[in-house]
């Protein structure tokens, strides 16, 4: 897609397997810097594989210090490879960078705070206070001006963390699989809420996230034909849809509800894995029941290379409606 | 809003968001905030940049108003990648009208370049009949972020009340246009009652 280094052209795939071959090297089977399990990303400048949470920590460092690349997600040049190659992995990098931890100094696990985590690494990178003795850098005006923005870095930190509390740590630390397509097409007699008709929209919620359609005033049969997106993150739970009437000068009145489950879509899209490799099939079903809001049962297909769901719901807590729906998953694989 | 990975897209999303800096990991997906700003709401989607993530960037610039490009200042290796996937954007037909604003982010490291190396470097004065902005920012310390905000409001704002294409607006929209006045004159009852 894009050349890293300019002139350095496409890795070649067998680069990109040396790569992928010296990640499930024992030693890189952990976290160079916290040791949690199963690092999909890399350092590749100071050749090191390094879980997601870390890797966040070394992007915050700055590209001059530590250049951060996916190891399944990123296309590699041929000197990045080489360079993780050349450095060997965790255990030789840690060899240097960890020569010397002080006592009193412990490296952070899994489970660490990103607190403990920015430290040990800003210390081990950016200081390198781990290293040999006779091999750290102690220029007295780098050393001075370092120091500096160290201590302005501590101080800043600190201001973070108390700002920070413990209210809502999710934003910018959540993991996606996948996104999600959803074509709101129609919906079908649905409830009055002003003197004749309504003026309805559609809103979908998915934990945090929020999109809605256009508002099309004066019908109890809209056609929105309108594509919204969201972002599904690992752990993730059904989508509510509402339709709401608009109101200019009061608050817009509810017109109905419905829960979409999301599982029978995702399990079976992950089951059959790159949907392109298949021809237009039926890969799965969202069976109606008496507790959800379908009005038949919804099936799961694959439709040249794409998985795709349609659905019509019957809106609930409502006199009359239904909505109309597609649905298509697109998967972000790691 | 787009840009290489670790640009800062995360950070100043959330910083415009909440006012503070949040830890971002890596964008997998795509992150979407509406922030309010001078009564105006920008609905913010923040697009995970790996490239294998890139060619998913299509889906959520239908309909943008603008694009927010970020570049991380301090990165001199990559700056020939971020010119070249902004061009790219920009050929777009989705983003034919779309303003565009470069965040020259990362102004807080020691090494950053200028907006005017980076203006030069992305090659911005090539750019024909598009608006566009560069402002330069520190997503960390929250400087620049709404500096950029006020430019992309206003020039979206006079785009649309462009003579010749607000024109094209009312013919196709003469409808609208009688609801509108509707609207004027309930409110105006509105105030007579009260």
């Amino acid at each position: 897609m894009s050349n890293r280094v300019p002139g350095s052209g496409r890795p070649s795939g067998g680069n990109m397997r040396k790569l992928k071959e010296l990640m499930h090297q024992s030693d890189n089977r952990t976290c160079a810097d916290c040791g949690a399990p199963d690092p999909k990303w890399a350092s590749a400048n100071i050749g090191v594989f390094l879980c997601l949470k870390c890797c966040g920590v070394h992007r915050s460092l700055g590209t001059h210090i530590s250049k951060v690349l996916s190891v399944t997600l990123d296309d590699w040049s041929d000197e990045e490879i080489e360079s993780m190659i050349e450095v060997g992995g965790n255990s030789s990098a840690n060899s240097i960078y960890e020569a010397f931890i002080p006592d009193g100094i412990t490296k952070p696990g899994a489970d660490s705070s990103h607190e403990q985590r920015s430290k040990f690494i800003r210390s081990k990178y950016e200081l390198q206070e781990f290293l040999k003795p006779s091999l750290r850098i102690v220029s007295l005006n780098t050393g001075r001006s370092s120091l500096q923005t160290s201590i302005s870095r501590k101080i800043m930190d600190t201001f973070r963390s108390t700002s920070d509390t413990s209210r809502n740590h999710q934003e910018g630390m959540v993991e996606f699989i996948g996104l999600l397509k959803i074509k709101v097409l129609k919906g079908t007699n649905l409830a009055i809420r002003d003197m004749l008709s309504s003026d309805p929209y559609v809103v979908l919620q998915l934990g945090q996230q929020k999109v809605q359609t256009k508002v099309v005033t004066s019908n109890l049969n809209p056609v929105w034909d309108e594509e919204l997106m969201l972002s599904v993150p690992q752990q993730f739970g059904a989508i509510k849809l509402q339709v709401f009437d608009y109101d200019t000068f009061s608050a817009d009145d509810i017109m109905g509800e419905a829960e979409i489950d999301l599982q029978p879509l995702i399990t079976s899209a992950t089951a059959f894995g790159d949907a392109g490799m298949f021809a237009n099939m039926q890969i799965g079903k969202w069976l109606k029941s008496h507790d959800n809001a379908l009005i038949d049962d919804s099936i799961i297909n694959i439709i040249d290379g794409k998985v795709k769901q349609e659905m019509s719901l019957k809106l609930q807590n409502v006199e009359s409606g239904e909505v109309d729906l597609e649905v298509e998953w697109l998967p972000l694989d790691q | 809003m787009v840009g290489l990975d670790a640009a800062g897209k995360t950070t100043i999303l959330y910083k415009l968001k909440l006012g503070k800096v949040v830890t971002a990991i890596p964008t997998v997906g795509f992150n979407v905030e509406t922030v309010e700003y001078r009564n105006i709401n920008f609905t913010v989607w923040d697009a995970g940049s790996q490239d294998k993530i890139r060619p998913l960037w299509k889906h959520c610039y239908q309909n943008s108003q603008g694009l927010i490009f970020v570049v991380d200042s301090n990165d001199r290796d990559r700056v020939v990648e971020a010119r070249d996937e902004l061009h790219k954007l920009l050929s777009e037909d989705e983003l034919r009208d779309a303003v565009l604003l470069i965040f020259a982010n990362k102004q807080d490291l020691p090494n950053a370049m200028s907006a005017a190396e980076i203006t030069d470097k992305l090659d911005l004065h090539s750019l024909r009949q598009r608006h566009w902005h560069i402002q330069s920012t520190s997503a960390t310390y929250g400087e620049g972020l709404y500096e950029g905000l006020d430019w992309l409001s206003n020039t979206v704002a006079n785009k649309k009340s462009n003579p010749i294409k607000y024109k094209q607006h009312e013919t196709q929209l003469g409808n609208t246009n009688n609801n509108i006045s509707l609207v004027y004159i309930l409110a105006w009852m509105w105030e007579l009652v009260r």
